[in-house]
């Protein structure tokens, strides 16, 4: 059985979810490695691996959802919680753009007291500021509670928000897209399946392009995994509007939900396993962030074509345990190492260029940025103009 | 003759039991088919141990700090840390090891130890003082820095140690296939070598080792050295996410498992749960063994 599917997928045939179970149940790490190899260079023969200067900011830590695999939130009323200012991300952008960043991935909380208004002014702000620069913002959950939050449908927010300046949409929040898992993590309230997958198809009909991931090894079964990525493919193949995959395991340090974090070998074989069952996907990230370093070069190995974000900044997936760092010469220096070409790109997997490094003098970095540092607990100013829903937040905007 | 097919006629005789040339290990290290070459040297393994995987929990305790012998009863082997100044010092160490150690292994120090406290007298002697006090092994063997590997090795053998184990101290990874068929050629004349530590033992955070070279240099030991039982990787230096897919690319022991059953903090699982979880997830069937390499009923 197992030999007659390898031959399929070596002879560029599309696996069913059957015979994608059997092949991750039953063939060799080698063996999967080698099939989604030999995909990723039949998609990508110039053999040219690529990665982004972009930086990932987490505009709040404010959130609602109360998702028990995340160690990043802090419930309203928090001493913890914070807001960015402008300001704050204005001055990140500069940094970004210091470095050869092209781009802010923004992703943040469910903040009850953040109106759709906050974010179209600070969209038009840094479209204003930065007209080149691009805004990756607002997985499908977050779009979802603006959406609930201001009364307005989702198709509404995306042309609000696209007007504002959203350039595209990440693919956070999917976690797995099979409604029993969202249940038992609690985040089936802040996206079901069937809402993840709606909002991607009206944000691709929109004319957006997002991504799409998968955060696995929770309560998951591996027919569940596999239904997430058929879900996934399934709406590539009607809109096409997906860029890229991206795959992680769940990180469980200092979440409600612990457990124990999956294996290394695990990681391989689920990116090789994706990269077969996405057939129409023509880009895949390692997940150096949660792997390391290492394990994130090896998965060039196993079906990845991009190293993803040489990240300036991370937040959500140190708060559980995982503090990788890569600048973007140890990226490179990775990407050369395993014989590839490196390249610059953006979000729509544009080659930018080679390293900007190679160009011009930029700073090192050994250590990735935090979204605050530790103990800042002011308020932003600006945050009066805004309506609060929450007691807490209605308070401190009487009290600035 | 394409790739493939060359790799194939590699397995075939990989199979049979035939060895690789020194002039096919060379060529197959400048190859960037890494799943290939894990793929030739996972054959190698599979022969050799079938789906078996060792690890070994090891108390690493320093030299001069004996009130830590006792610390870590579950450990197979007592590794003394440190470089002691005298031959007398490092001695006393041994004995004091000794004295708690049991059935357990005693191991310490490295070649250039030996040959400091070997200044005005002859290395058998200060081998065979080392062995009286109780020493089973010396750690580390460094092929890259060890001026005569084999007046090393048969000295050691002469002495009475046994299972040796040839280790890497830092050479960078082009340097260190010529090593790699060296140990074979060693273990061809003199025997005596039982495992073999391809990752350096000193880690460079100016220039850390990248996880291609990691996984090619473990699958490169594997095939150029067949005729060494043991291609070990060190779980704390290289960490378990590199460790496990080591395994897969053709190491069968893990060395330096933490002897401690707690989980270190939280949530974390103990070490030894840790590491059966690991080498299960590889496919393999994780079995603990004593510092002699003799496999433990768990
Ligand atoms: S994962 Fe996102 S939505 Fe869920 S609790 Fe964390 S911040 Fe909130």
């Amino acid at each position: 059985m197992i030999d007659s599917i390898v031959a399929k997928v070596r002879d560029g045939g599309r696996v069913s979810a059957e015979e994608a179970l059997a092949l991750y149940h039953h063939a060799p790490t080698h063996v999967l490695g080698r099939l989604a190899d030999g995909i990723r260079l039949r998609k990508h023969p110039e053999q040219v691996v690529t990665y982004i200067i972009d930086r990932n900011v987490n505009y709040t830590n404010i959130c609602v959802a109360r998702c028990n695999f995340c160690a990043f939130y802090r419930p309203v009323g928090s001493g913890e919680g914070y807001v960015l200012g402008f300001e704050e991300i204005f001055h990140k952008i500069d940094e970004t753009i210091a470095v050869g960043g092209n781009q802010l991935l923004l992703q943040g909380g469910h903040n009850p007291d953040l109106p759709i208004q906050w974010y179209e002014d600070l969209f038009r702000g840094v479209k204003a500021r930065y007209p080149d620069f691009k805004l990756h913002a607002l997985s499908p959950p977050e779009v979802l509670h603006i959406s609930r939050l201001n009364q307005l449908s989702t198709t509404q927010v995306i042309e609000r928000l696209v007007a504002a300046g959203l350039d595209s949409i990440p693919g956070g929040g999917a976690e797995i897209l099979v409604d029993r898992v969202r249940k038992l993590l609690n985040c089936y309230s802040k996206a079901t399946s069937d809402e993840w997958i709606g909002i991607m198809r009206q944000a691709h009909l929109a004319g957006l392009r997002t991504t799409a991931t998968m955060m696995y090894g929770t309560v998951e079964t591996d027919e569940e995994r596999i239904e997430h990525m058929m879900r996934l493919r399934d709406l590539q193949d009607e809109t096409g509007g997906f860029t890229a995959f991206i795959t992680w395991s769940y990180q469980p340090e200092h979440t409600e939900h612990g457990g124990f974090e999956e294996t290394g070998v695990d990681y391989l074989r689920t990116l090789a396993l994706s990269r077969i069952v996405l057939d129409n996907f023509d880009n895949l990230q390692a997940s150096w962030v949660t792997q390391g370093g290492k394990v994130g070069q090896l998965s060039l190995a196993y079906g990845a074509n991009d190293m993803g974000s040489v990240m300036i900044e991370e937040n959500v997936v140190r708060a559980a345990g995982a503090a990788y760092c890569m600048d973007e010469l140890e990226i490179v220096v990775n990407i050369e190492d395993a014989g590839f070409l490196p390249k610059r790109r953006n979000m729509h997997y544009e080659i930018l260029g080679d390293p900007i490094f190679r160009e011009r003098e930029v700073p090192r970095m050994l250590a990735l940025a935090t979204a605050r540092a530790d103990g800042d607990t002011s308020v932003p100013d600006e945050l009066k103009n805004y309506e609060a829903r929450s007691r807490h937040g209605r308070q401190l905007r009487l009290g600035q | 003759m394409s790739t493939v097919t060359a790799f194939d006629v590699y397995v075939d005789r990989i199979n049979r039991g035939e060895p690789l040339s020194a002039d096919e290990i060379r060529e197959l290290a400048v190859t960037p088919d890494i799943l290939s070459l894990g793929m030739l040297a996972d054959t190698v393994r599979r022969r050799l141990h079938e789906t078996r995987a060792t690890f070994l929990r090891v108390a690493d305790v320093a030299f001069d700090n004996q009130a830590m012998l006792g610390q870590s009863p579950a450990a197979r082997e007592i590794r003394l840390t440190g470089s002691p100044s005298t031959l007398a010092a490092a001695v006393a160490a041994v004995e004091a090891a000794r004295a708690v150690a049991g059935d357990r292994k005693v191991a310490g120090f490295s070649w250039d130890d030996i040959a400091r406290w070997s200044a005005g007298a002859s290395t058998g002697q200060v081998l065979a003082r080392l062995r009286q006090a109780g020493l089973d092994a010396i750690v580390d063997l460094p092929l890259d820095v060890i001026d005569d590997p084999r007046y090393a090795v048969e000295s050691l053998k002469d002495a009475g140690f046994l299972q040796l184990r040839l280790t890497i101290s830092k050479a960078p990874a082009d340097a260190r296939t010529p090593l790699l068929i060296r140990a074979a050629q060693l273990q061809d004349s003199a025997g005596a070598i039982h495992a073999l530590n391809p990752l350096p033992l000193s880690l460079s955070t100016f220039r850390p080792t990248t996880g291609y070279e990691d996984v090619k240099m473990v699958a490169l030991a594997r095939l150029a050295a067949p005729n060494v039982p043991s291609i070990q990787v060190d779980w704390q230096r290289y960490g378990p996410k590199l460790a496990q897919v080591a395994l897969t690319f053709g190491a069968d022991d893990i060395d330096g498992v933490s002897a401690s059953d707690e989980a270190p903090e939280g949530r974390r699982r103990a070490p030894r749960a840790e590491i059966e979880r690991n080498i299960e997830a590889a496919g393999l069937l994780p079995v603990e063994r004593d510092g002699w390499f003799n496999l433990l009923q768990s």
